[in-house]
This record gives C-alpha cells, sequence and structure tokens, in this order.
C-alpha cells in the first residue's frame, strides 16, 4: 500500500535561489526498505525533512495516505505516524536512554499501562542492556547512541521510518545488527523504512534504490 | 501531566540556575510582603480608625467658602469686609434644629461671654497695654465692639466640659457649680483665685466692657487646676488679650450665664454647640444631613477629632506611599533581573527546544513547560518570601514608622525654632493636636501613629500571588517569544 507519496515536488533553501530538486515524483508503500542515494548536496537529507515535515516544498505536495501533509497537524504527524532517526541522533544529552525513550511516548501522547517496560522493551529489542539503558546519553557510545536513537522513534509504532544516514558512524558489525533491526521491522511489522545514505553495502539491502 | 513531571525533573536537574531565580524572587516576595503589609495597614487605619471611635464636630463659618463665592459673584474687597463683619455665629435654636438628626447621639452646647473685672482684676503678663482689643472685627460674636479681660463660658452640662472629662482640668477646691439658672454660680481657675485672693463661697462682680454699668454676680463654688495655661509659651496674642487666656476664664452653667446676658445687646457672647456621633459613619451622614436640613453654604461641619487623627496618619501615609514606589521599584527590577536570566536560559537549551519540535512536541507545551518551570520555583520562593515577610511586616514596619515619626517631629521642631521657639513639640499638657493659645494648628506637633500592626492578611496573600503570577507571566513571556520563533530544523541543523 502507497504510505507516502511525492508528487512533483520542487524545493530552494530561498525564493530565488537554485533549487535543490525539482518534479520529484516518487511513492513509498508499506513493507519496504528505501534506500535514498545521491551524491553529496543532492538533497538527501532535504527529501527526508520534506518527508518528516520538518520542511514544506516549494511546489508539490507531499502526501500520507493520500493527504497532503500541509493539511494534517504536523506535530501529530511526527509525533504519531513518523519515526525520524537524525543522522547525529538528537537526543537530550541530560536524560537518560530510557527518559530519552519514555519521551517520545509522552509526546505521542499514546497511553501505554507501563512505559518503563516497554521503553526498556524497545532498548533490549534495539540491543541495549537495562544498566546502559539507565546511564545518561551522555556516557553512551556512537553505536548505543544510535540504538537508542531508533528506539525513540519506534516507541510509538509508528507506520514509516526515516532515518538519515543511520550507520554512518558506526563499525561494520553494528551497521549490520542495526540493518537486521531494520529487516525485522519491515517483515514483522509491515512498516516502510526510508533509509538516507552513502553506504553501498545499506543500499544494496534495500528493496528499491531511489536516486537523486 | 508529563509536562509537569518533565518540569519538576528540568528544576531539580538545573540547581544553580533555579537557586539565583528562587533568591530574586525571595527577594521581591519580601519587600512585596513587607510594602503590601505597610500600605493595608495604612488603608485600615484610614478607613477602620474612626469606624467605633466617639467623634464630634461642630458647624462653623467657612470664611474660604464664603470669600470664594463671593469673589465669583464679582465682589470685591470692600463687599467681602463688609459681608464677614455682618457675620454671626448660628444661634442656639438653629444649632438645636440640626441636632435633631437622626445621625447625632448627644448634643451639648456653650455660650462664652467677655466681661471686665469691677472687684477682681485679670491675670496679664502685659502690663502696658489696653486689654480691650479690637480683634478682626467681632469674630462670630453678637454684641458691642470692646473684649473684656475675662471670658465667663457657660456649659450646658457636664458632657460640655471637655477639659473636665480629659483630666487637663480639675477641682482643687469647693465644688463644681449647680447647673440652675436661678443659682449664679462659677468656678475659677486657681490662678485667678491666688492673684485675687478669692475662695470658694466668695462672690465676684463683673461688668460689660462695653457699659460698665450693666454688672453681673456669680458666686464661687469651686477652685480649679488647669494643667493647659502656661505662661512662658502664651504667645503675643494673650498678652493682648487675657480673655483668651485659660487663667482668666470663668466656667458656669449656660442658663445662669444666659439668665444674665440674655437681655444685654452690648454684651459680647457666642453660642458653640458639638454634636456627638457614635462614629465616623454617623459623622458622614449628619454632614449630609445638614445641608438637606437647609444649612447655609457659608458654614460647614468640621470636626477636631477627625481632622487630630487625619494629621496623625501623616507619617503613616508618607510611609505607605514610600512603601508603594518601592514595591513598583522592586517589582520592575526584579522583572528585568528575571526575564534577562530567562533569555539567557532560554538561548541555552535552544537544542533541547529543537528535539522536543522536531520528535513532535508542539511548540505550546514546550512553552507550557518552560513557564511550568519557572513557576515551580517562583511559586517556591513565594512561599518562603511569604513566611519571612509574615515574620517581618510588623517589627520593619513599626521600625520604619518610627523613623517617620521622629523625620516629622524633627520638621515640625524645625519650624518650630525658625519662629524662635523652644523647639518643644507639644506644650506640655497640651491637649494634643489642639492648638496652644497663640499657637497656630500645623506649627503644633500632633501625636502621630506610631504603632501599626502591619501583619499579612488575606488581602496581602492574593495580592502578592497576583504579583507572582504577573512576574511568571512576564518572565515566560521570553520563553514564549523565543519559542515561537525558533524552528527546529535550522537548530538542529546549526547544531550538526
Amino acid at each position: 500500500m502507497d504510505i507516502l507519496t511525492l508528487k512533483d515536488v520542487a524545493y530552494s533553501y530561498e525564493e530565488s535561489s537554485k533549487k535543490v530538486f525539482e518534479n520529484l515524483s516518487y511513492t513509498f508503500e508499506s513493507g519496504k526498505i528505501y534506500a535514498v542515494v545521491g551524491r553529496s548536496g543532492a538533497g538527501k537529507t532535504t527529501l527526508l525533512s520534506l518527508l518528516s515535515g520538518l520542511e514544506t516544498p516549494t511546489e508539490g505536495a507531499v502526501c500520507f495516505k493520500d493527504q497532503d501533509i500541509r493539511k494534517i497537524d504536523r506535530y501529530k504527524y511526527r509525533s504519531r505516524y513518523v519515526g525520524i532517526i537524525f543522522q547525529s541522533f538528537n537526543l537530550l544529552p541530560h536524560l537518560t536512554a530510557m527518559e530519552n525513550v519514555i519521551l517520545s511516548m509522552d509526546v505521542s501522547g499514546i497511553k501505554y499501562s507501563d512505559k518503563k517496560k516497554k521503553a526498556m522493551e524497545l532498548l533490549k529489542k534495539v540491543g541495549l542492556e537495562e544498566g546502559e539503558a539507565k546511564r545518561r546519553v551522555l556516557k553512551l557510545s556512537g553505536g548505543q547512541q544510535q540504538r537508542v536513537a531508533i528506539a525513540r522513534a519506534l516507541s510509538y509504532d509508528p507506520e514509516v521510518i526515516l532515518a538519515d544516514e543511520p550507520t554512518g558512524n558506526l563499525d561494520k558489525e553494528t551497521e549490520d545488527e542495526i540493518m537486521k533491526i531494520f529487516h525485522q521491522l519491515v517483515r514483522e511489522e509491515d512498516k516502510c523504512i526510508i533509509i538516507v545514505t552513502h553506504s553501498e553495502e545499506v543500499s544494496a539491502q534495500a528493496d528499491e534504490i531511489k536516486r537523486l | 501531566m508529563y509536562l509537569i513531571k518533565n518540569a519538576w525533573k528540568n528544576v531539580i536537574r538545573s540547581k544553580g540556575r533555579n537557586i539565583l531565580i528562587f533568591l530574586i524572587v525571595f527577594a521581591i516576595t519580601l519587600a512585596a510582603t513587607i510594602s503590601l503589609a505597610i500600605r493595608q495597614a495604612a488603608e485600615t487605619a484610614k478607613t477602620d480608625g474612626l469606624e467605633d471611635t466617639e467623634i464630634t464636630a461642630q458647624i462653623t463659618f467657612d470664611r474660604q467658602s464664603m470669600m470664594k463665592s463671593m469673589g465669583e459673584a464679582g465682589a470685591d474687597r470692600s463687599d467681602m469686609k463688609e459681608k464677614m463683619a455682618q457675620v454671626e455665629g448660628l444661634s442656639l435654636s438653629q444649632l438645636q434644629k440640626y441636632a435633631k438628626s437622626d445621625a447625632v447621639s448627644n448634643f451639648y452646647y456653650s455660650m462664652v461671654c467677655s466681661f471686665d473685672g469691677t472687684d477682681i482684676e485679670e491675670i496679664s503678663t502685659d502690663t502696658t497695654s489696653d486689654s480691650n482689643v479690637l480683634m478682626n472685627g467681632k469674630n462670630g460674636m453678637s454684641g458691642g465692639n470692646g473684649q473684656g479681660t475675662f471670658s465667663v463660658i457657660g456649659y450646658s452640662s457636664e458632657d460640655a466640659m471637655t477639659d473636665f472629662i480629659s483630666g487637663t482640668c480639675k477641682i482643687t477646691e469647693g465644688s463644681m457649680f449647680e447647673n440652675d439658672a436661678s443659682k449664679q454660680q462659677c468656678i475659677i481657675s486657681d490662678e485667678l483665685a491666688s492673684y485675687n485672693s478669692l475662695k470658694a463661697g466668695d462672690t465676684i462682680e463683673l461688668e460689660d466692657p462695653n457699659d460698665s454699668s450693666q454688672t453681673i454676680k456669680l458666686t464661687i463654688t469651686g477652685i480649679y487646676s488647669n494643667s493647659a495655661s502656661t505662661s512662658e509659651e502664651n504667645g503675643a496674642m494673650n498678652q493682648r488679650n487675657p480673655g483668651s487666656d485659660p487663667a482668666n476664664q470663668i466656667y458656669t452653667s449656660y442658663a445662669a450665664l444666659n439668665g444674665l446676658v440674655k437681655d444685654s445687646d452690648s454684651i459680647l457672647k457666642q453660642t458653640n454647640g458639638t454634636y456627638v456621633f457614635d462614629d465616623y459613619d454617623a459623622y458622614e451622614t449628619f454632614t449630609k444631613d445638614v445641608e438637606e436640613m437647609g444649612l447655609d453654604e457659608n458654614y460647614t461641619v468640621t470636626s477636631q477629632d477627625v481632622e487630630r487623627y487625619e494629621q496623625s496618619l501623616i507619617p503613616l501615609e508618607n510611609l505607605s506611599t514610600f512603601a508603594g514606589y518601592f514595591l513598583v521599584v522592586v517589582f520592575v527590577i526584579g522583572a528585568i533581573v528575571l526575564m534577562v536570566i530567562h533569555i539567557f536560559n532560554i538561548r541555552e537549551r535552544k537544542y533541547e527546544i529543537g528535539v522536543l519540535t522536531a520528535i513532535g512536541m508542539k511548540k505550546s507545551k514546550v512553552c507550557i513547560q518552560f513557564v511550568l518551570e519557572l513557576f515551580f520555583v517562583t511559586l517556591f520562593a513565594m512561599v518562603i518570601g511569604l513566611g519571612a515577610g509574615s515574620a517581618a511586616s510588623v517589627p520593619v514596619s513599626n521600625q520604619l514608622l518610627e523613623s517617620q515619626v521622629e523625620s516629622q517631629q524633627e520638621q515640625a521642631e524645625s519650624v518650630e525654632s525658625n519662629f524662635g521657639r523652644g523647639g518643644k513639640g507639644s506644650g506640655e499638657g497640651q491637649e494634643p493636636g489642639t492648638a496652644a493659645p497663640g499657637r497656630s494648628m500645623p506649627q503644633q506637633a500632633a501625636q502621630y501613629l506610631s504603632d501599626i500592626s502591619a501583619s499579612v492578611n488575606m488581602t496581602v496573600i492574593l495580592q502578592l500571588f497576583g504579583i507572582g503570577i504577573i512576574l511568571t507571566i512576564l518572565s515566560s513571556l521570553t520563553a514564549v517569544i523565543f519559542v515561537v520563533r525558533y524552528e527546529p530544523l535550522k537548530i538542529l541543523t546549526n547544531r550538526s
């Protein structure tokens, strides 16, 4: 099922400046991993920003389940339907790993019977132990922080996951583990995962590649 | 709910900054509590001070009002002079008419007549002047132009003899006169008795200063002492008018005096009525009632009790005004400091704002969280500040009031010394707030209210929390403005 579509989307940073891209029309389906590739400056991260609602296209429309996301509450869209994994994690450093995940649950507004338990399950799912879960994010390694970022993005069970270079700062082994988690999510939970990546190994594991 | 939880956790996390905010809000609250308590006490003293107090008032000629209305009608100085010369006091029947007002709880009256002594001599420190001096026309007294050296005062009842009620005068020999028209009895001062070798039982003869053939005789039933009659501080006025000297005042009953002088047109007489009210509201009602009852616009109701009380409030009102200004200054400076701290706080937490909005928290909720953080600290500081302010308000306010009273008294003494007087405040034994003979009221130091109960009540608490809420809102506005302006992607991109 088409969950996200781009219809003739164009974007430029300022009104009179050169367009980053134009006439972009893509379709993203549930149950697939997409890799967005292109040279530096092609607009990969910008595309992810448009898909997440952090930016609005200069022309065209981004639609979530056939609804233009400009017409829906973008905060609710980002907190319920789309999970974002940032390149530089963007976790809150003064909180623990578990608190970062619970915060995301709180923001989504979904009621959970036991948030701590759910958060712990998610963190274990992404390969973190209990001791690490209770540690402040500042005290975790890059790979561990990336896992926390993934757990946070999954905390409210979004239908789409947008990941900007999720394995960019990780070693090969960790990269494989992360991709394994993504495959599991796609296979078992029918999620749509869109990954911006420079890595050929990662893009090779995707179901479809979009080139910018 | 999670906003409250997160706000609280953030407060605990950032101890240093929040301790600073706590101290600032605590200082503002402490100052505000004391200032508000003072203002509340001043307001209470002003509105409730005379509430259950018996008040006396008189109807007097309002010269200022008359001159103003004549001036507006185009009258010149000679017209005004003629009019003023014609002014007579209200008659007893007129005074009694106004006493019928429901607001009046008691009414008493007296008559003052001016005589010269036939077989007694007045006490006077001026041996050269003619004591029959014309003073400002008749000054409301009816009769001839010459004033005598003795003032004979006839009282309607003992209620009217306020000097005896207050203890200024006391019978030291014999007894009080009887309130009987057929018995022409009187009491004289101990100074006069001593000077003329008089005692209880003796008879004195007085004559009309305008017609020596008209005489009256009074039998002395008692001698009184007057603690207000000081010789040194009697001014020049007493030297020229011995009749104003308390030592030369002879007291009798109104009935007796009226019986003796009612048929005389030449004897100077003045009738004074005093209205008594149970409280200030009754007094206020009376001022309206007399207008409805037809009191001439050139007459007015005045109360020395009210004037004296209002005078006593001057230092407190000064202190209240100062407290008001101080409160405004503290509030403004405090608000500015808090806003600046908050601006720095928000800028420091820009990244946090970016992450929260990026993961889907609405900007309004981010603002609420920041406001809640400030509110928790402010509330806690205010509660502690209120407690400290409550404990300090009474001693601090009384200390400040004492300084104000001292300052006011020093000012009065300074004015006195400019006139070459001893620099004393009130004369010894002088009834507070009244002018000593020859001395006008403003130069006389009043008994100022020097002790107040500036305690914290519900009104003060509500005002304080109102101030606290305004302070929190003003400081939080900075948070709101910044948060609304920030775009999450720009923040996160810049950080990257």
